[in-house]
């Protein structure tokens, strides 16, 4: 932790502290334990709508070759999307920095919009029918099928399109307040605009942006409305999967709902897993 | 061209292509949400009218704005204090375990809020509990870790100085905690209850898993809309009912930050 | 890295404001040289040493290393290096990569840049440190670093803003003495900017006087303390002798009597305020004396005591030797060697 004034260096751990973190700890223990932990079970057979509990594999295996494809092209869209999310956020965040500021609005008016909304409104405008392929005079057939076609680039653009606000604003901040010093230093040691960049700003905002980059990418992998209304039937990513599994009038289909769940909250965990060691060997973690 | 003038002309190009990135997309759903009829290839409305905006006030768009509002309010209700104290309680250094504590409290932001929605649809059927509560529950969960991070982030940059100066002008606890910490604090409560409610606007999955079909928000009408043909003009009305608010809310606690001159 | 630097009519004006912050300034710097900027906080020395780097653009005036225009030159372009007031080391390398930054900004591989900028990282005696991470080392070690990362720059002018101001006297007195062997190693042209005179006379060869942006004083050290060109330089210099009175045919006339103005000194007729260093009146035995009175007050400065001692309405303010003792009230005798005074047109 960085010295605040008034802060003294040695801090005796109190339990009195930790009935202030209550309201806010025990709401998420309990939601996300009952939840996660009850899809476990339901998808290990533990708790199943009819029947005895019975541990068992069996929802895994199932359709585990549909659930292998299903999360290939989850974790494809989601890094396709955060990818393209870094590129144009951090372009953002530095011309923001530079001088005007007219990107910085852009990206912040997208920041209210539902994913949702956002699904719809990109689908006006990628559609075959839709805005663009009016304006450039292509009719049926000339315009490609970016809604629901093979390589799901609406899907990929409304995610990488929040994205890329929500990565520039995270890292808006940093350089705001951590970096804007260094630079001029830099700059009085003689380093050119391009050294100050490669050996300066992006240094000290790879903590902000893997951060930034891998929560959207988590979120990307369990988003579902995005991806139920640009994408295509077959293959679905995981949640589509799940929710339609959840949906079916057969029952015994629930199990498999869950397994779905289930993995893409491990597939979700092992993102973390990994950002946290590229994480930990940074000099700039706080 | 001299190096200065090229890195100009450059940079402005890559500031239209952003502005252009972010703005377009929502071009559509403004002219939608006013055309009556719009058969393609046009490439502006043949006529404009308000006919979706009838479709979507007589599908129960009022309705769903109520519900959208209280889901958002509730949420940032609960969520901005239990932030708030968690954040001052890992601010101070003084809880047990912060690693971990700021471990789970971030947890909602990367685990799927609908394999969570999914889990507890049973419970909550079991439980014979209230949809809507079940909903608050989760969106509020899923809310905390904003809240907590941006109140961090406001508690790193607060002086308790300011307090102690205050204490020792004879102020009470009390006068202190209404007249110095809290209008220090304002304008980080007021963005992290804004982030908040835009969880809980915003929300369509968990509304739709755990909600059953009777919680019906703005984000599930549109979605109901979308996913037909032909309704475009009624998506779009919606829409705009979706997203002007929060956008007004938006600019509301941008300035009021502003004019307190604390940056969060 | 002995350069001469000169700026000439250097402005600065802040948009919107009337009175400029830097208002044409002339200044040269001998190579190798030190000149210390001194002046109170907004008086615009660190303005001055902003336009100088390159960091700012002046609204007019040139700046000029050897003789070339820097006027279209960007910061990283002139060689000129700055060490500011916090140390602002970079926080996700080493000390030593700190030391290297110059040296891989010019394209040196890892290895041969922290091979040249050991030596820099010697002479401010640091070298065991190299391989510290920065949060792992005290302020003043901090500021060193700093200052060695601007020396393996090799900069043609070294540019210091207030670099000592936020470390202990004792921290302070080590750094002058770094700063020493620094010149007689590298013999850089240097330009300090501080509030100290004290630091200033310690460290500088000569000293350029700056308030409300306007340069009020150059010359060298020990001519700033003696012979001020305003009362304000003066003031700020520390001095606290000012007796107002006229000047006559080169004599200048007060309520302390007439006393003659040295040879060099501007003794134009006229309203003129003498001023003399407290150091520099000495006591003597009363009969002896043509000009007496009675201490007043007796002030610690130091080990030193400072006596007020009142002449007819005027005080006069002596430094006294360390041996020397007076009792309030007591009557003594003073002397204001001729040499020491100094005549100041009127106006602050």
């Amino acid at each position: 932790m960085s010295r605040r004034p008034g802060m003294r260096s040695w801090r005796a751990v109190s339990w009195r502290s930790a009935i202030w973190v209550l309201p806010a700890i025990v709401p998420v223990v309990a939601v996300l334990g009952a939840g996660l932990g009850s899809a476990l079970l339901q998808s290990l057979g533990l708790m199943p709508l009819v029947g005895s509990p019975v541990l068992t594999l069996d929802a895994y295996r199932a359709h585990a070759g549909d659930i292998a494809t299903s999360a290939a092209l989850s974790v494809a869209i989601a890094a396709a999307a955060t990818t393209i999310g870094v590129i144009v956020g951090v372009s953002m965040a530095l011309t923001a920095v530079a001088g005007r500021r007219a990107a910085l609005w852009a990206g912040t008016v997208t920041v209210p919009v539902p994913h949702l909304i956002g699904a719809a409104t990109m689908g006006l405008l990628l559609a075959d029918s839709g805005l663009l392929a009016r304006l450039f005079g292509l009719s049926e057939g000339g315009w490609p099928a970016l809604v629901g076609g093979r390589w799901w680039i609406a899907v990929v653009l409304e995610f990488a399109w929040k994205e890329s606000a929500f990565i520039g604003l995270v890292v808006v901040a940093v350089l705001t307040t951590r970096v804007a010093a260094y630079d001029e230093t830099a700059a009085m040691l003689g380093a050119s605009r391009l050294a100050r960049l490669r050996l300066v700003t992006f240094p000290l905002i790879r903590p902000a942006v893997v951060a930034s980059a891998t929560i959207s990418f988590a979120y990307t992998l369990g988003s579902y409305e995005v991806a139920r209304l640009l994408g295509r039937a077959y293959p679905e990513p995981l949640p589509v999967m799940a929710i339609r599994l959840f949906n079916s009038i057969d029952l015994a289909t629930r199990p498999q709902a869950a397994a779905a769940a289930v993995v893409t909250a491990g597939l979700a965990l092992l993102a973390v897993a990994a950002a946290l060691t590229v994480l930990r060997r940074s000099a700039v973690w706080r | 061209m001299s190096a200065p003038v090229i890195r100009a002309a450059v940079g402005r190009a890559v500031r239209a292509a952003l502005v252009l990135w972010f703005l377009v997309p929502l071009v559509p759903i403004l002219l939608w949400a006013f055309a009556n009829r719009w058969p393609f290839p046009d490439l502006l409305p043949q006529q404009w009218g308000l006919d979706g905006v009838r479709s979507g006030l007589a599908a129960g768009a009022p309705r769903a704005f109520v519900v959208s509002a209280a889901l958002g309010l509730t949420v940032a209700a609960i969520a901005t204090p239990a932030g708030a104290l968690a954040a001052r309680a890992l601010d101070s250094g003084r809880v047990p375990l912060p690693r971990l504590t700021e471990a789970v409290l971030f947890a909602p932001l990367i685990l799927p809020a609908f394999a969570v929605a999914l889990g507890l649809d049973v419970l909550v059927l079991r439980a014979r509990a209230p949809s809507p509560v079940a909903v608050v529950a989760v969106l509020v969960v899923a809310a905390i870790p904003y809240t907590t991070y941006l109140m961090r982030v406001a508690f790193g940059a607060y002086d308790s100085g300011y307090e102690d100066e205050a204490r020792t002008l004879g102020a009470s606890r009390a006068t202190v905690l209404i007249r110095v910490q809290i209008p220090l604090l304002a304008p980080a409560l007021s963005g992290a209850a804004f982030l908040a409610f835009l969880v809980g606007w915003s929300d369509y999955v968990v509304t739709l898993l755990i909600g059953g079909g009777r919680v019906v928000s703005v984000p599930i009408l549109v979605g109901s809309f979308a996913a037909g043909t032909g309704n475009s003009a009624v998506v779009a009305a919606l829409s705009l009912a979706a997203v002007v608010p929060p956008l007004i809310l938006l600019i509301v606690v941008a300035r009021a930050g502003r004019r307190t001159g604390t940056r969060t | 890295m002995s350069t001469r630097l000169e700026v000439r009519n250097l402005t600065r004006r802040h948009r919107g404001q009337q009175v400029p912050a830097l208002d044409s300034l002339d200044l040269e710097v001998n190579p190798g040289s030190c000149l210390a900027v001194l002046g109170p906080s907004g008086s615009g020395k660190s303005t001055a040493l902003r336009l100088i780097a390159g960091l700012d653009t002046p609204t007019g005036g040139t700046v000029l290393l050897d003789g070339a225009d820097m006027t279209d030159v960007p910061a990283e372009k002139r060689g000129i290096a700055m060490v500011f007031q916090r140390p602002l080391l970079f926080p996700h390398l080493s000390v030593i990569d700190n030391v290297a930054f110059a040296g891989r900004a010019a394209g040196l591989s890892r290895s041969a840049s922290r091979a040249a900028s050991r030596r820099y990282l010697d002479l401010v005696q640091l070298g065991e440190f190299a391989d510290r991470a920065v949060a792992d080392i005290s302020g003043g070690q901090a500021q060193r670093v700093a200052l060695a990362r601007s020396l393996a720059a090799q900069p043609k002018v070294l540019l210091l803003d207030e670099p000592f101001s936020a470390l202990d006297s004792a921290l302070r007195s080590d750094m002058y003495a770094l700063l020493k062997s620094i010149r007689d190693e590298l013999n850089p042209t240097i330009v300090l900017v501080t509030h100290d005179q004290s630091e200033a006379a310690v460290v500088a060869d000569a000293v350029a006087v700056l308030i409300a942006g306007v340069l009020e004083h150059h010359s060298d050290v020990r001519t700033a303390y003696l012979r001020p060109s305003t009362l304000a330089v003066h003031r700020l210099m520390g001095g606290l002798n000012e007796i107002p009175g006229r000047i006559a045919a080169g004599v200048h006339h007060s309520e302390l009597g007439s006393v003659v103005l040295p040879a060099d000194d501007d003794a134009r007729d006229g309203p003129a305020t003498l001023v003399i260093r407290q150091e520099m009146v000495r006591l003597v035995p009363v009969a002896a004396a043509t000009l007496t009175g009675i201490v007043t007050s007796l002030q610690s400065a130091g080990i030193r005591q400072r006596a007020c001692v009142r002449v007819g309405t005027t005080s006069v303010f002596v430094e006294l030797a360390p041996q020397l003792t007076v009792a309030v009230g007591a009557q003594v005798g003073l002397e204001l060697p001729t040499e020491a005074l100094h005549a100041v047109r009127a106006g602050p």
